[in-house]
């Protein structure tokens, strides 16, 4: 028993000395931190623009952490950070936080190369979704059952790409279910029978590096980068930042540049669309 | 009906010996398999600017010092909180609590849980405990923390399994020597159950450097180099994970990270063997020759 005290003591003394020695960052001199997460979509690009900035600005120090839109939101709530990510339109409910535009992505349908069918109707996408179309054949393609992939649950694209087609998530019957934007080309490109539903600069990436992929246009209109800039491509998210009312001094500062000319090397670097002014 | 003949049984142990070998080189092949991938798609990528820059462009251009070094400094934190804690638990549950007593069994029981839970429960769990409510933020520290905390039932179940091992002789002759039990715990039976801590501690090492989930939401994403243990870094494996999942580009220097992880994986399971023996190994030889020769 006397062992399992001291144990605990152990534990008990590390907790304080770690506890106490965590005020000397707060202490340094004039160093200014900025703390930002969110979505891990807006991250690469949102550290980018960060490292780019602290090279302008020595004495600034910008956290980028990672963990979804929806955890940027709260964080950026809360006050645990200075600025969130959140890859999707600012919703109505969420008045308390203001939003800042930084860029925009195109989410378009993909389906193997070697497939035959190049064009679906919005309704046979909404049924193949629902499982009421299983098979290629029955949209014009080979005699193949479909393999669906779809976005787990908590992901933006998966929020935009419902909102589009006015599905509900329980109605939806997947093969597959993925996370990111790599994963889902990967599964298409590892399937002939798959589609799946991906970031348009990804895939437009993907098909430029000669990979064996397809990007499905969408009522008419090509999935590219190009149509998502002019507005005409109908399925595309926005890239916000957002801060807890109007944002203050060196977060007001980072939001600027991140909406500047001086990153649209960046942002067109990650595939993403950069606003036009 | 059944022929026991050499001849049958002489065909039936041939097709045993070929089922083994195939298993072996099978198990082998799969190795063969993932390390070949990762050497031949990683090696283009390594030479010395990528180990001595900081990454640029989301890790697509530029190197990974500063990542490896953020990813040592956590796997020491890690180390260097769980080593001595688990050698405490298990020597407290192996040598000094009764069997089946009541502490003992609760903490048996914590440690199966503990060893079942899902990393990313861990990451939330480090998160609000270690960045948010002592403070630390994303840091090194609080992923350190986290880690061991994860490390920890692996280290201590094998580092009893080590304890169990050592014979009870051992301990009755120690006894009966008149040694201390301080004595007996650190010239005997510690030394004597080396193997079972090192397959802990390698165990250990294998599940930290491995771990993104539980890293995300403590020691975070940042690649900068850091400058304290209050800094937030960004390790090799959660690096390799957003090159090959969020970043359209980073494979490339996805493979040669994974690499890089593989190779410092070999070279601190080497590291940490010979120095374990270094420390531990030389007080055992004398005596086990002793006992040998006693008994």
């Amino acid at each position: 028993m006397k062992r399992l005290i001291v144990v605990c003591l152990l534990v008990a003394v590390s907790g304080c000395v770690s506890d106490s020695t965590g005020e000397d960052p707060k202490t340094a001199p004039k160093t200014q931190k900025l703390v930002i997460t969110g979505s891990s979509t807006v991250a690469p690009l949102a550290a980018e623009i960060a490292q780019r900035y602290e090279q302008d600005h020595p004495n600034v120090r910008i956290d980028v952490q990672t963990g979804g839109s929806s955890r940027g939101m709260a964080d950026a709530r809360k006050g645990l950070a200075d600025i969130g990510m959140v890859s999707r339109a600012h919703k109505e409910s969420e008045r308390d936080l203001t939003p800042h535009l930084i860029a925009h992505d195109g989410l378009c349908l993909i389906v193997h190369a070697t497939n035959p069918v190049s064009e679906l109707t919005r309704e046979q996408i909404i049924h193949i979704y629902q499982g009421q179309i299983e098979n290629w054949k029955e949209v014009g393609g080979d005699d193949a059952e479909i393999v669906v992939v779809h976005k787990a649950e908590g992901r933006s694209t998966l929020e935009l790409f419902l909102k589009h087609f006015q599905l509900d998530n329980s109605e939806i019957q997947p093969d597959i279910v993925i996370g990111d934007n790599q994963q889902g080309i990967k599964s298409v490109l590892g399937n002939p029978h798959a589609i799946g539903y991906v970031s348009i600069g990804a895939a437009e990436y993907e098909v430029e590096q000669g990979r064996d992929l397809k990007l499905l246009p969408l009522g008419g209109i090509e999935a590219s980068t190009a149509h998502i800039e002019d507005g005409s491509f109908p399925l595309s998210r926005e890239l916000n930042l957002v801060t807890l009312g109007e944002p203050q001094g060196l977060a007001a500062e980072f939001i600027r540049f991140a909406q500047s000319e001086a990153v649209h090397d960046l942002i067109e670097g990650l595939y993403f669309v950069p606003i036009q002014k | 009906m059944f022929d026991f003949s050499s001849n049958h049984a002489g065909t039936n142990h041939r097709l045993w010996t070929f089922f083994v070998w195939t298993s072996g080189i099978l198990v082998f092949a799969i190795f063969g398999l993932i390390a070949g991938d990762v050497v031949w798609r990683g090696i283009g990528q390594i030479n010395l600017t990528f180990l001595t820059d900081s990454p640029t462009r989301s890790g697509r251009a530029g190197g990974i010092f500063p990542i490896l070094i953020s990813t040592l400094g956590i796997l020491g934190l890690c180390l260097g909180t769980a080593i001595p804690l688990s050698l405490a638990t298990a020597i407290y549950l192996h040598e000094f609590s009764r069997k089946n007593g009541a502490s003992a069994r609760l903490i048996d029981r914590s440690l199966d849980v503990l060893a079942g839970v899902p990393s990313i429960v861990f990451g939330l769990f480090g998160n609000a405990f270690f960045a948010v409510t002592l403070e630390l933020g994303f840091s090194l520290l609080s992923g350190g923390l986290t880690l061991a905390c994860m490390a920890l039932p692996l280290m201590i179940r094998s580092t009893q399994q080590g304890l169990r091992a050592v014979p009870d002789s051992f301990r009755l002759t120690a006894a009966s020597l008149g040694l201390s039990r301080t004595s007996t715990i650190f010239r005997i039976l510690l030394p004597a159950a080396l193997p079972g801590i090192l397959t802990g501690i390698i165990l250990g090492i294998g599940r930290a450097l491995a771990e993104t989930a539980a890293l995300l939401f403590t020691s975070g994403y940042v690649t900068r180099m850091p400058e304290s243990l209050f800094d937030s870094g960004r390790t090799l494996s959660i690096h390799i994970y957003d090159l090959a999942m969020n970043v359209p580009g980073g494979e490339s220097n996805a493979y040669g990270t994974a690499l890089v992880l593989m190779i410092l994986i070999v070279a601190i399971n080497v590291t940490a063997g010979l120095l374990a023996r270094m420390l531990l190994g030389r007080h055992i030889r004398l005596s086990f020759h002793q006992t040998r020769s006693l008994s």
